[in-house]
């Protein structure tokens, strides 16, 4: 939309190809379909039903037994995502942007060709490429895992209520789904083969697993699954999981309604036809490195998105950087993507929000000597009256002690922990020392006076 | 051809009619009120009438086109009238393909090519 404006003549191909299980999906990628969109909606689908339990102590009567039924919410939901789906494509008309739903792949120099899912070709040059194909769910490649186990790209349209879930991983899409699955009254169990939340500090990451387990999500740790099979078909059905220590060699099996994987995903850049115009990609992870310009090896093709390596894999930070790539190109902009202090946030049960360094890699950069942690637990006032846990809330602050104590790191573990973040990250951003921070007055009663 | 048109006028008289076609793809066209010189006192709706009825040939085969007058513009207005409350209608004219979230709203429904994707979208 952004090279529309500069009058240039604009093409998008966008294609789903299908999961193992046949799901698909409209225009807008990811976020809007598989990812932060329905995921937020269902976090909040769960929130509500504890909003409703903590109700009753301030004074809301109701005798009725609270139920959740998994088929409104998906139907609002997927309605929702339609709209978008729908506003897209409405936008790229107005801007007269071509839009076809069509699988591209490079054939030659400056062509692509474009596969429809009726399978006619057709053939486009252009001056200029952008790959922004993002990624898929990754399989763990047991006997049993494509015919029998879900992915996050079937959940959020899933037909059915999943029942007794077992999620497959650690990474902030098991964690942030198993959240919701057990808020809404699901029976759930979530298989570790290591740490959780790799890539995130630790201490806030062992702080939201305790929680999650205190709250009734069981943990199976250091295991991984070796083999799915189906004891009864059914929506959902029966299935039977064998895992193995990841220690030794004990074997442990569990019977569960619905396998979910969430295990890492991968980038789509092995079958669009990157060798036949020399695109380097990196063999093992399939990321495409880019400069700081998000320009390719090759001149003419740039990439955005979670398809970069080594860049951080969020919606927001795509958007800016293709924005900005676009005003380079054609505006007189010369302003490159940020990508540094990029704030973001995890939708567990108890939200993390974050921006800078984790503690982990602040030691690292600066030393142990070098850093000063400001750290607190907070009870949120909201939770007072209900009686829900109060000393679970927290948040810390890394601070640089040779460049003035400048906060390079903001972590808080609470309720809109995202809403809480954005506005710090804008702090961080301009360079907030500790001092500057410690003489802004709080607002009060709210968390983030703390 | 391969389509048919309904006219209708009010909130029942719709979804009566919405009901009898359900099964076949269904595009509804809400407008003001005509007078007796079939003017309505939507001047949008004006503009946007013969562009959809242009684009019409572009629905798909067995789809049923409904004509509907919400009612007068006081009645329109009313923030409460059963269009707003019930289909969620925002403004007049709109055209939409009942039962999906895919809608034109006002100066989108002078715009044929979006009025053609409407009527050709998946």
């Amino acid at each position: 939309q952004e090279a529309a404006k500069y009058e240039k003549k604009v093409m998008v191909l966008d294609f789903v190809t299908p999961t193992p299980l046949g799901n698909s999906w409209g225009l807008g990628g990811t976020c809007v379909n598989v990812g932060c969109i329905p995921k937020k909606l269902m976090h909040q689908a769960a929130l509500l039903g504890q909003a409703l339990q903590d109700s009753r102590k301030f004074g809301w009567e109701f005798a009725e037994e609270v139920k959740h039924n998994w088929m409104t919410m998906t139907e609002s939901v997927q309605n929702y995502i339609g709209s978008l789906n729908w506003g897209y494509r409405v936008a790229l008309r107005e801007k007269k942007v071509t839009y076809e739903n069509a699988y591209g792949e490079f054939v030659g120099p400056h062509t692509v060709k474009a596969t429809n899912k009726r399978g006619v070709e057709k053939l486009y040059t252009a001056e200029r490429f952008l790959i922004a194909t993002g990624e898929r769910p990754r399989y763990l490649g047991i006997p049993g895992d494509k015919e029998y186990c879900i992915s996050s790209d079937d959940l959020f349209s899933l037909p059915y209520c999943p029942g007794k879930t077992l999620v497959v991983g650690a990474s902030y899409v098991a964690l942030e789904c198993a959240g919701f699955l057990a808020g809404l009254g699901l029976d759930v169990t979530v298989m570790v083969r290591s740490i959780l939340l790799r890539g995130f500090d630790q201490d806030m990451a062992n702080k939201i697993g305790e929680y999650m387990e205190e709250h009734g999500i069981n943990f199976i740790r250091e295991f991984v699954p070796i083999k799915v099979e189906q004891i009864e078909e059914g929506t959902p059905g029966r299935l039977k999981v064998t895992a193995k220590s990841t220690k030794g060699n004990q074997i442990i099996e569990g019977e569960y309604n619905t396998v979910l994987l969430a295990i890492g995903r991968d980038a789509c850049t092995r079958n669009i036809g990157l060798d036949k115009v020399g695109v380097m990609i990196n063999e093992k992870t399939g990321k495409i490195p880019v400069n700081d310009e998000e320009q390719t090896n090759v001149p003419y093709i740039y990439a955005v998105g979670d398809i970069l390596q080594d860049k951080l894999e969020l919606t927001p930070v795509a958007i800016q950087a293709g924005r900005l790539l676009v005003r380079r190109l054609y505006g007189d902009a010369t302003s490159k993507c940020d990508y540094v202090n990029v704030p973001t946030t995890v939708f567990t049960p108890l939200e993390y929000g974050a921006c800078g360094y984790s503690e982990e890699a602040a030691v690292e950069k600066f030393g142990e000597e070098n850093i000063e942690v400001y750290h607190s637990y907070f009870w949120p006032l909201e939770w007072t009256v209900p009686s829900r846990d109060n000393n679970k809330c927290y948040a810390k602050i890394i601070c640089n002690i040779q460049d003035n104590e400048r906060v390079i790191g903001f972590h808080v573990l609470g309720p809109n922990a995202g809403e809480v973040t954005q506005g710090f990250a804008a702090a961080i951003k301009c360079g907030m020392t500790k001092e500057q921070l410690s003489s802004t007055i709080g607002i009060h009663p709210v968390c983030a006076e703390v | 051809m391969g389509w048919e048109e309904k006219q209708v006028r009010g909130f029942p008289e719709f979804v009566q009619t919405a009901q009898r076609y359900h099964g076949r793809p269904i595009f509804a066209l809400f407008c003001g009120d005509k007078d007796a010189e079939g003017r309505s006192w939507c001047p949008d709706c004006v503009t946007a009438e013969p562009v959809v009825r242009k684009e019409l040939h572009n629905m798909p085969e067995e789809s049923v086109f409904i004509y509907c007058l919400v009612g007068d513009r006081a009645y329109w207005k009313d923030p409460n009238n059963e269009f707003r409350k019930n289909l969620k209608l925002t403004g007049v004219p709109t055209l939409l393909k009942y039962g999906t979230p895919q809608k034109l709203v006002e100066e989108e429904c002078f715009k044929a090519d979006l009025v053609r994707m409407l009527f050709t979208e998946d």
